[in-house]
């Protein structure tokens, strides 16, 4: 779906620190949204999660860094990393261009999903948390 | 809103006047800190790794403390003529700006205030520098996310030792350093060099305050109780330790961003004739400056100085250096036996791939 300029693809989950995950098989693959690779500006660095390191739905786990700004990867699921998207490390600008496909950040081996699944956001949810998002920034201008 | 502190602590020992905001910020204590070392250290940036930025063996013999801190931008010098300006709050502070964007203009009016009450015109420039009229540096800003909290700090400079800051840093040969040196000289300036004269401490300090109360509203004084002091122990064992400091990363640095559209780039290269090793000044995608050493062969031997000077205000492409390089080989008759054009070129354009070994 578009967001008043900010694409979410229907297929994903979404959490409130702007971070997605996609289910494939047993694994999940996580990134960062439109939305929040468009309010960083371009990505310099990313640093990625060590394989192997568990996470916990909603805490930071990583970080990466825009315009001197550092910020947190957040872990969109509980788990523990399997992999990690190595190429971000000498091109951290994927997750500019292309923030649900090439910049894709890690994989996680959910240790709880179908019950974690459902503190995230899809449709109504994400289009309603999105907007009040928007709203919020647009004030600060 | 809730009520933010003050916390104007005068100087600091060393590491404690940057551990400061990482410890008020995992305490989730929202405020403004004044604050300059009472000795020089050597700060880098969270995404840095010790032993490729900084020359450690400098810093060492002339004991010059190093640690990482948790926000952006690169390695620097930081001694008692700079005052940190740090602005710590709760991420669910609804009374904060969330954009980066917004965060580093709305916060860097104070600093750009209190310049122009002394007499500089300073302003903000898109992304995080504070620049004179001139266009010179005169602050350095970044942030970060730091537990529940975020924080934007920055630093007024009365004074800059460019000279030291020059040899804290690690660059791919030392007879290029002189390049670096000279290039902060030019695009980097100071109170003191502005106005001739260092103006009392105290009354930017007090000016400083007053303009961040006006955007952070009254700020009530907070002393530096003893647990943030117990707190900055606990962290500086950990920013200092050497498991900290050395990032397990592949990436080479690339060079140092001097300012917005100035940038120093260090290149290397392996040509059949040597080691090829450049440093260049980036203003605006061209070379305004260059210096090129290394272990080759290179006749006329003045010739190299002046191939430097004719790089000047090439852009930054390899079509053009190589064209720029090839025209000077053949009209100076270049000999340098295994180094051609194109090798001179991949060192100063791969420079973002190779860095100091």
């Amino acid at each position: 779906m578009e967001i008043e300029g900010y694409t979410f693809p229907d297929d994903l989950y979404y959490d409130r620190e702007h971070y997605w995950c996609r289910v494939e098989g047993n694994v999940v693959v996580t990134g960062t949204t439109d939305f929040a690779q468009k309010m960083a500006g371009e990505i310099v660095y990313v640093q990625l999660p060590l394989i192997g390191k568990s996470v916990t739905q909603g805490k930071p786990c990583a970080a990466l860094e825009s315009g001197k700004w550092v910020g947190r990867i957040y872990a969109v699921v509980s788990g523990k990393v399997v992999e990690v998207n190595e190429e971000l490390e000498d091109n951290p600008k994927l997750i500019n261009q292309g923030p649900y496909d090439q910049g894709w950040i890690f994989k996680i081996e959910p240790s709880d999903l179908d019950v974690e699944l459902k503190n995230l956001m899809q449709g109504d949810d994400l289009a309603q948390f999105i907007k009040s998002e928007i709203i919020r920034v647009a004030a600060e201008r | 809103m809730d009520q933010m502190y003050l916390l104007d602590v005068g100087k600091l020992p060393g590491q404690q006047s940057m551990l400061i905001f990482h410890a008020l910020a995992r305490m989730g204590v929202e405020a403004l800190v004044i604050v300059s070392p009472e000795n020089p250290l050597v700060s880098i940036g969270y995404f840095q790794d010790a032993a490729k930025e900084i020359n450690l063996p400098f810093c060492r013999e002339n004991g010059i403390p190093f640690m990482r801190r948790e926000v952006g931008g690169g390695a620097t010098y930081l001694d008692e003529n700079q005052i940190f300006y740090q602005i710590i709050w709760k991420r669910s502070n609804p009374r904060f700006p969330v954009q980066m964007k917004r965060i580093f203009e709305e916060f860097s009016i104070p600093a750009c205030e209190t310049y122009r009450k002394f007499g500089i015109e300073a302003s903000f420039r898109q992304e995080n520098d504070i620049v004179t009229q001139g266009g010179k540096k005169i602050a350095g800003e970044g942030g970060g996310d730091i537990g529940d909290c975020m924080v934007f700090v920055g630093g007024i400079l009365l004074d800059f030792d460019y000279e030291t800051m020059s040899k804290i840093l690690r660059v791919p040969d030392e007879k290029l350093r002189d390049k670096v040196y000279k290039s902060m000289k030019e695009n980097l300036t100071t109170m003191k060099k502005e106005l001739g004269d260092i103006p009392p401490r105290e009354e930017v300090v007090q000016t400083l305050i007053r303009e961040y109360e006006k955007v952070l509203g009254r700020l009530e004084p907070l002393a530096l109780h003893n647990r943030f002091v117990e707190r900055m122990k606990t962290l500086e064992k950990w920013f200092t330790s050497d498991r900290f400091l050395v990032k397990k990363t592949r990436k080479i640095p690339k060079g140092i961003k001097i300012k917005g559209g100035v940038e120093i780039r260090y290149g290397i290269h392996k040509a059949k004739g040597g080691l090829i090793r450049t440093v260049e000044e980036l203003e605006d995608e061209k070379i305004s400056e260059i210096g090129i050493s290394g272990d080759f062969q290179f006749y006329p031997k003045s010739d190299l100085a002046t191939m430097e000077v004719e790089l000047r205000k090439t852009e930054f492409e390899q079509g053009k250096v190589r064209n720029k390089i090839q025209q000077f080989y053949d009209v100076h008759h270049i000999q340098a036996p295994g180094v051609l054009p194109e090798d001179f070129t991949t060192a100063i354009i791969r420079s973002q791939s190779e860095g100091p070994e």
